[in-house]
């Protein structure tokens, strides 16, 4: 009998470690696209094409790099254009999320849970519902063909409040009516209790944000055509006609470098990443 | 005076909370309730930049409903949708099931790089370096299957197969996010009852239909409405592949919406279309949430 159990074990055993060998192999054809990406960009542009293909840098020579900066594409400006918008918006939700969360999970004032659904609704619009108006105001504006356009749509979300609202609320509140009583202000309540205390959420908040901002390419490709007032994802297209044909590595220079504060993120916040973004998931 | 004091403290939590959520507020009227109004009220006209709307009633969506090339590409959304999803949960979850084991934690660091790092990245960026992969001529995977002695495969340049290669690309770049999800939910469900199960001799696959699959049906639901819901608004990662093409082939709603409404200057007509992606996501969600009610077993 315990032999049996002992067969079944080892047996088991060897199930799960030729599983995770599966999955190994599975992972490293996950990551080939990225290994190749990054390998090309090293690779002189007349190789460009030559089989096989490399998946580790056969140089380290930075030269396609070069040839990115100095090409005809502003590069530098299209990049710092990317960093402004994320940075900005970024900057923009946690004030606004961080204050509305505070008042609909704390405070008490006529028409605030109707106001608060109403917010709720906002999950449910696809950007292409709203993107035409937007267009036609941003026309009138003169705010087309401009960065601060699209932070200024992007300074507030309706998941960013409801994600707060909800940490907030799960947070005890017997600090808060201490200082109540103390006779604190509702602002300083705000200041010295919830906002430590939603330190966590707004780490989680910020880098979903960030990474939504930096990829954001739907209203980006609507509202700009400009190359001084490029971001990151739309300018792939433009590179990737100015150089097409045998520059593929420069291409990819470029491409390595917008890629680069996303990845550098995930390998050291790996698993608030992960959290932040399925949390924004599981919003419904 | 403490009756005083009360009220006033109730004024200062008013004024307070009034004051707070002014700014989100006005931003999302004027972002989102108020654009929304706007496109909805658009889709009921004839709208030109320079002479202003002209009210025509359903023609727009009478239009779009009968016109031969905009129910291709409805459809189209709708095959692509279908694919997407299915490969997608499916994946994840056999993915999640592989996981879902004792492993050491370098490797599992490693699973999560590996799984969901096209996760966060923007197709925006990885589809250009699909379509270098995907090309004819010089593509990396037509080189390995010419290698293998297979015959070169046109991925994206023929309207049979390109819909299927954006379906591939896809499930590479989000399945990560339901193996998350789902190795989450699979380490929910109560190894008591799975030892017990197997005591009494139940076979795996029967461990899995009938403890497994009922004790994460719900996030499974949740999987399939939120993967749909993004499959419906599909567009950049067809925009870079095939722009739509060949022919409509690849045309979802959002790339025809997009052309419409900034290509030909259709705004009116670009409005309706949006607002039937809209319901169109709503049903399917409804539908889908009437469907998880009846089988989900809570």
């Amino acid at each position: 009998m315990q032999t049996r159990s002992m067969q079944t074990r080892r047996a088991a055993r060897i199930v799960d470690w030729a599983i995770i060998a599966v999955l190994a192999l599975m992972g490293v054809l996950m990551l080939m696209p990225f290994m190749w990406l990054f390998s090309m960009s090293f690779r002189p542009a007349a190789e460009a094409y030559r089989m096989p293909p490399s998946f580790l840098p056969p140089t380290l020579d930075l030269a396609n790099y070069e040839a990115v900066l100095n090409s005809a594409v502003p590069f530098l400006k299209i990049y710092w254009n990317s960093l402004y918008v994320a940075v900005l918006v970024t900057i923009g939700q946690l004030v606004t999320c961080t204050l509305a969360a505070f008042a609909y999970a704390r405070l008490r004032f006529p028409g605030r849970d109707s106001l608060f659904f109403v917010m709720l609704i906002g999950l449910m619009f696809p950007a292409q519902v709203t993107i035409l108006p937007i267009y036609l105001g941003y026309a009138k504006l003169g705010l087309l063909n401009n960065p601060m356009g699209l932070v200024l749509m992007g300074l507030t979300s309706s998941f960013g409040i409801f994600m707060l609202r909800q940490f907030l609320r799960s947070q005890p509140k017997e600090l808060e009516e201490a200082a109540l009583m103390d006779g604190a202000g509702y602002f300083k309540i705000f200041w010295r209790i919830s906002l430590p205390q939603l330190r966590p959420a707004l780490a989680a908040l910020a880098i979903i944000t960030f990474t939504g901002a930096w990829n954001n390419y739907f209203q980006p490709r609507a509202l700009i055509e400009s190359q001084q007032a490029m971001t990151l994802p739309i300018a792939m297209d433009l590179l990737r006609g100015y150089m097409s044909q045998g520059n593929l590595s420069v291409v990819m220079a470029a491409m390595s470098m917008s890629i680069l504060p996303v990845v550098l993120l995930f390998l050291v916040a790996q698993k608030m990443v992960i959290q932040g973004v399925t949390f924004s998931g599981i919003r419904n | 005076m403490t009756k005083r004091r009360l009220s006033d403290l109730k004024k200062a939590q008013m004024r307070a909370g009034y004051l707070f959520v002014v700014p989100s507020f006005v931003l999302y009227a004027a972002f989102v309730l108020v654009p929304v109004a706007i496109t909805i009220v658009l889709s009921f006209t004839y709208y030109d930049i320079s002479f202003g709307a002209d009210w025509v009633g359903f023609e727009n969506y009478v239009r779009f409903f009968s016109e031969r090339r905009s129910l291709e590409i409805f459809w189209n959304t709708l095959r692509f949708a279908f694919f997407a999803v299915t490969c997608n949960v499916l994946v994840g979850l056999l993915l999640a099931l592989a996981l879902n084991r004792v492993m050491p934690a370098f490797l599992l660091y490693f699973f999560r790089l590996a799984f969901f790092l096209p996760v966060i990245i923007s197709a925006a960026f990885v589809a250009v370096v699909w379509s270098y992969f995907y090309s004819v001529d010089f593509g990396v995977i037509n080189y390995y299957l010419l290698q293998l002695g297979l015959p070169a495969v046109p991925w994206l340049s023929s309207s049979k197969v390109a819909l299927t290669s954006i379906v591939i690309m896809d499930v590479w770049k989000n399945t990560g996010f339901f193996m998350i999800i789902l190795v989450a939910a699979l380490q929910g469900v109560p190894q008591p009852i799975m030892d017990a199960a197997s005591m009494d001799g139940a076979s795996p696959w029967r461990r899995f239909t009938r403890i497994t699959l009922p004790y994460i049906s719900p996030v499974l639901f949740f999987c399939i409405v939120f993967a749909t819901i993004g499959a419906l608004q599909v567009f950049e990662s067809i925009m870079i592949l095939t722009g739509g093409g060949p022919g409509d082939s690849t045309r979802s709603l959002s790339i025809y919406l997009v052309d419409e409404a900034f290509g030909s200057f259709e705004l009116g007509y670009a409005a309706a279309v949006s607002v039937t992606m809209m319901l169109l996501v709503l049903v399917v969600t409804i539908i889908q949430l009437v469907g998880s009610r009846r089988f989900v077993e809570s």
